[in-house]
């Protein structure tokens, strides 16, 4: 019994570890503000690219 | 002629968490400082909905493929900015609303995360499954896809839709690289920059190749077939992808033009059969057209509400979703119907309630022209910062007629013309083409219709169809009595007029003529130049 109190313990501690870190993610809008300084590394890359241009 | 006087109306319930929307924005960023506080049960509602979409861009980057093609275009890194394109389509929506707004969002993403897939999957730079690439039939962006209606067993996929039509909605800047690349090549300048950025996408070979054939449409304009012309070139001359020109009618609604639109559905669907290999069903074709009438539906019940004083799927929630669900889809995915059903039920609820989407209203606007693609928030806008209510747009003002629905020998008949009908009624071409009645004259009788005390009015600055009727939409209103604000834009091109170009226009208007003070003073001027 003990154990299974313990382990519904840890399960409920990570979901709420879970839930504050993805909710802190969510509202200060830092999954956007990660994929705002990734945009431009791949801006660069794509100018790299060899392509037949042509019409 | 007295100018007509409008209604105010004061939400009783007011708006719960932030209303000082322009607080949000970082100066010259490019995202967003923090997402909306929108009391707790929107907040956290959103929450899971962005975690939703989150579960949905993991799903798609778990496939090696996907990753590879994302590395390969350049169109594809503007899919990052997929949740802030949400975030702009909700900002000041709560309850039903916001629900409405992410049952329309939610699933556009996905359909488009499933259209990239398949487009990588048979794409012969990428996934390169040639069996699967066989079942593929490539359409225009810009087109009725009703043709696809008898075929379950292949796929109508657009290579434009991601590439620059989606592209553009998720970052403003998206399609400048491409347009840039078409007039390096010459291209004028002065056509529509949607046709001309798809054109531009296809020289800077940068469009997937994959599809055993290809139908084409003389959709909207000059810009439109310059751009198809260039696409239909390489396609057939240099990746063995035949192509069929399907021209339907200008003139669309003479009862004369009818049988040869009809007799062009026929050859469009004799060639896809021919090239194909594959057999018209038409218990699958009735099927989506059953699907197409359900949707009809309450697009019709939707704008019936939007007469009232409660408007409810309105602004955003009815252009963009009409955009897709009329154009794109035409009744072939089965989960437009539930959202469909989902959206009535939420609308009704709201609309028993007599509920309101934003703290005042204070206009009734009918938004009529081709909207700035690189701006579709703005009717998001126009209600939060000015209180002005987009009772519905001229992109949304597509067939209204139920099509034949159930299998008989007089229905394979009419299904022709319906299909035709469909085609003709393609969305903007069934206003910016088929002449001043369709366009002016209409506008008009939506006005009354609608109850409506003011008309935003989108000038396209390279849209010739629109441009020579400029006077006489101001005598009409002026006639009416009818405030007409004009708000010029390049479409896919904000280095042309800006986002706060777009917004100056009506906030001049707005101060000068009307004399008025903004609802939410923080949204008047943006610093969202950099922004996706």
């Amino acid at each position: 019994m003990k154990k299974v109190l313990k382990a519904m313990m840890y399960l409920l501690l990570c979901c709420t570890g879970l839930f504050a870190v993805t909710f802190v993610i969510y509202f200060f809008n830092l999954d956007m503000k990660l994929t705002s300084k990734i945009e431009p590394l791949l801006q660069k890359h794509y100018d790299r690219i060899e392509r037949d241009q042509h019409l | 002629m007295a100018v007509k006087k409008s209604r105010k109306m004061v939400n009783p319930s007011g708006i719960k968490g932030d209303i000082r929307y322009g607080d949000l924005y970082k100066p010259g960023g490019k995202v967003r400082k923090r997402r909306e506080w929108r009391g707790v049960k929107d907040t956290l509602y959103d929450y899971s909905r962005w975690l939703g979409i989150m579960f949905t861009l993991g799903k798609f980057v778990a496939v090696p493929r996907n990753v590879k093609a994302m590395f390969r275009y350049r169109w594809m890194a503007n899919y990052l900015a997929v949740p802030m394109m949400v975030d702009r389509h909700t900002q000041g929506l709560r309850g039903e609303y916001l629900r409405m707004c992410h049952t329309e969002q939610d699933l556009i993403i996905l359909d488009v995360a499933k259209l990239l897939a398949n487009l990588f999957r048979g794409d012969r730079r990428i996934g390169n499954d040639k069996a699967f690439s066989d079942k593929v039939v490539l359409v225009d962006e810009n087109e009725m896809t009703a043709v696809m209606m008898g075929f379950p067993g292949l796929k109508g996929l657009s290579r434009e839709t991601p590439s620059t039509y989606v592209s553009v909605l998720l970052n403003q800047h998206a399609a400048e690289h491409y347009i840039d690349v078409a007039q390096e090549y010459g291209l004028a300048g002065d056509v529509c920059p949607m046709p001309e950025a798809e054109a531009g996408v296809s020289i800077d070979d940068d469009a997937p190749v994959l599809g055993k054939c290809a139908i084409q449409c003389n959709t909207t304009c000059d810009g439109s077939l310059l751009g198809n012309g260039v696409i239909s070139r390489r396609l057939e001359k240099e990746d063995g992808i035949p192509v069929f020109q399907l021209p339907a009618p200008l003139r669309h609604r003479e009862d004369d033009v009818q049988e040869y639109a009809a007799e062009e559905i026929r050859r469009a669907i004799k060639f896809i059969e021919e090239q194909t290999g594959e057999k018209w069903d038409w218990d699958y074709y009735f099927e989506c057209a059953r699907r197409v009438n359900v949707a009809t539906r309450c697009r019709n019940e939707w704008l019936d509400m939007n007469k009232t004083a409660y408007p409810q799927v309105f602004g955003s929630n009815l252009a963009l979703y009409t955009e897709t669900n009329y154009m794109a889809i035409c009744g072939k995915v089965p989960e437009f119907e539930k959202a469909d059903r989902r959206l009535m039920k939420l609308a009704e609820k709201a609309y028993r309630k007599q509920k309101m989407a934003a703290r005042e209203y204070r206009h009734r606007a009918i938004v009529w022209g081709v909207q700035s693609h690189f701006y579709m928030d703005f009717l998001v806008w126009l209600l939060n910062c000015w209180g002005i209510v987009p009772l519905t747009d001229m992109l949304s003002m597509v067939n209204t007629e139920m099509i034949a629905e159930t299998d008989t020998p007089e229905n394979r008949e009419q299904a022709y013309y319906d299909m035709a009908w469909l085609t003709e009624n393609m969305i903007m071409r069934n206003r910016t083409h088929g002449g001043y009645r369709v366009l002016l004259d209409e506008l008009f009788e939506f006005v009354e219709e609608f109850d409506a005390d003011m008309i935003i009015l989108w000038e396209h600055i390279t849209c010739k169809a629109l441009d020579g009727m400029h006077g006489l939409f101001e005598e009409k209103a002026r006639e009416r009595g009818i405030p007409l604000i004009w708000v010029d834009h390049q479409l896919f091109d904000p280095r042309v007029i800006s986002r706060q170009g777009v917004r100056d226009q009506v906030n001049t208007y707005m101060r000068t003529v009307m004399q008025e003070e903004p609802l939410d003073p923080t949204l008047e001027i943006l610093d969202d130049d950099n922004s996706w």
